[in-house]
């Protein structure tokens, strides 16, 4: 009996684990909300779930085609069973160009005005590495036209 | 007392087991009645390009928002004549046909909502409704809920919204679905069109933006070849993959250069704005321009004939 009962608070465990990583609508529609006036281009589901033998979660990444002259903004939201905040990184190949995480401070969201068209690397990972689910949404705040470019 | 924990964990393992299913199975949920594409476009070939960079680039490649966005601050009025004519989707027998037309209409989607001519958006959408459907694809497209939006002028940034996330979710599941072939037709059709407004806008207003926007694609068109080309066993894409071929030398003579600045980082209502560094320059002559816009409206032609 007692092996009977172990098992299924097993099964419980590992399904609430499973999908626990799992984040529901309302984190994307709270994405979409924080994206504020600009212009949804595209949104980003992230999950980690740590693998058989592995002690943490890793990264995932999706590639993204910006254009030059546009303000992009990347924001994101944390699952509410996040033990840890999700960071969020743009690198151009292998080269990080800007990061939520910016001199310890966290940021819900950040900026890119985009000089140079081709393609970048959107990473997410969870610090510590934590599982968890987020989602992040793309979005276009300006474009500029030839001349605006000079700052 | 171990009996009543033993029913009470029962239940809840059930509860548990049922809402995994539930939450897992929707994306892996295979559709025995989707139309695909001759097994001959969906060969092992060996990619000439990483599958996971082809997947995720080809899904945004033709952002409606952005190329819509530029016809609109160009300060050129809408012209309905430049898009494609609902009545024509009744032509379009062949999956083939129906997927290019598809993106087509998506971009003449985008056009239509920048300008805010909600009286002619429902014959888009059903148009849109109509393809999708024809490729199994409808699902994505709550045609009633569009067109209760598109109904009222205040709702038409939410309609643009809604269609673009309706075309993300159709392309994640096409490529879930090993469908990218049907995917990358809806992208290469949007990527005409919103080139060939473009073009036509250009045309009549010499249009500064829309021209460097046009000329900066040399590199996407690189992508899209090679995305193409895995397919070109097909006749149909063989002949496409030719069209784009012909495009891509039109656009040789085009240089893009780059040049470092320095980065930029400013803090803004609890927003950090990152000004990239890396600043490219498109180096174009009118003649090259032109000749790479007559190609485009070739092209163009050809898919919605």
């Amino acid at each position: 009996m007692k092996k009977i009962i172990l098992s299924l608070i097993l099964v419980f465990t590992l399904g609430t684990v499973t999908c626990w990583s799992q984040c529901d609508d309302s984190v994307k529609k709270s994405a979409l909300q924080e994206m504020g006036d600009s212009q949804y281009i595209k949104d980003f589901s992230i999950s980690l779930v740590k693998k058989p033998n592995e002690v943490k979660t890793g990264m995932v990444r999706f590639n993204v085609l910006l254009n030059s002259r546009n303000h992009y903004r990347f924001n994101v939201v944390n699952g509410p069973a996040n033990p840890e905040e999700v960071i969020m990184q743009l690198y151009d190949q292998d080269r990080l160009l800007v990061s939520n995480l910016e001199s310890g401070k966290m940021y819900k969201a950040f900026d890119f005005v985009c000089r140079t068209t081709k393609v970048y690397q959107l990473v997410f990972s969870f610090r510590g590495g934590e599982e968890g689910c987020a989602e992040a949404v793309l979005s276009l705040v300006r474009q500029y036209s030839d001349g605006e470019m000079g700052f | 007392m171990i009996k009543n924990l033993l029913i009470a964990l029962l239940i809840l393992a059930g509860f548990q087991l049922l809402g995994s299913c539930s939450g897992c199975s929707e994306s892996k949920k295979s559709d025995k009645n989707a139309l695909t594409l001759p097994d001959s476009l969906i060969t092992d070939a060996p990619l000439k390009l990483s599958e996971e960079i082809m997947n995720e680039v080809i899904g945004n490649i033709s952002s409606p928002v952005e190329m819509a966005n530029l016809f609109k601050t160009s300060g050129v009025d809408f012209t309905q004549r430049i898009l494609n004519n609902p009545d024509n989707v009744s032509r379009y027998e062949t999956s083939f046909k129906r997927a290019l037309n598809l993106g087509v209409f998506s971009a003449d989607l985008g056009y239509i909502n920048t300008f805010d001519k909600n009286n002619i958006v429902v014959s888009y959408l059903l148009a849109v409704k109509t393809l999708a459907d024809g490729i199994r694809v409808g699902q994505f497209f709550d045609f009633n809920a569009l067109r209760r939006m598109a109904s009222s002028s205040t709702n038409l940034d939410s309609l643009m919204e809604m269609s673009v996330t309706s075309f993300n979710r159709m392309d994640s599941y096409l490529r879930e679905q090993n469908r990218s072939n049907v995917s990358t037709l809806i992208v290469t059709g949007a990527w005409i069109e919103g080139l060939y407004i473009a073009s036509s806008v250009v045309r009549e207003s010499g249009n500064k933006d829309l021209s460097i926007r046009i000329a900066e694609q040399k590199d996407i068109i690189n992508i899209l070849e090679i995305i193409l080309s895995n397919y070109a066993a097909e006749p149909n894409f063989a002949d496409l993959v030719a069209d784009i071929r012909e495009l891509k030398e039109a656009y040789a003579p085009i240089r893009i250069t780059r040049e470092l600045g320095e980065p930029q980082r400013i803090e803004k209502d609890g927003v950090l704005i990152f000004i990239q560094d890396e600043i490219s320059t498109v180096h174009y002559s009118e003649e090259t321009l032109n000749n790479i816009m007559d190609i485009i409206e070739k092209i163009r032609t050809k898919i919605v004939a």
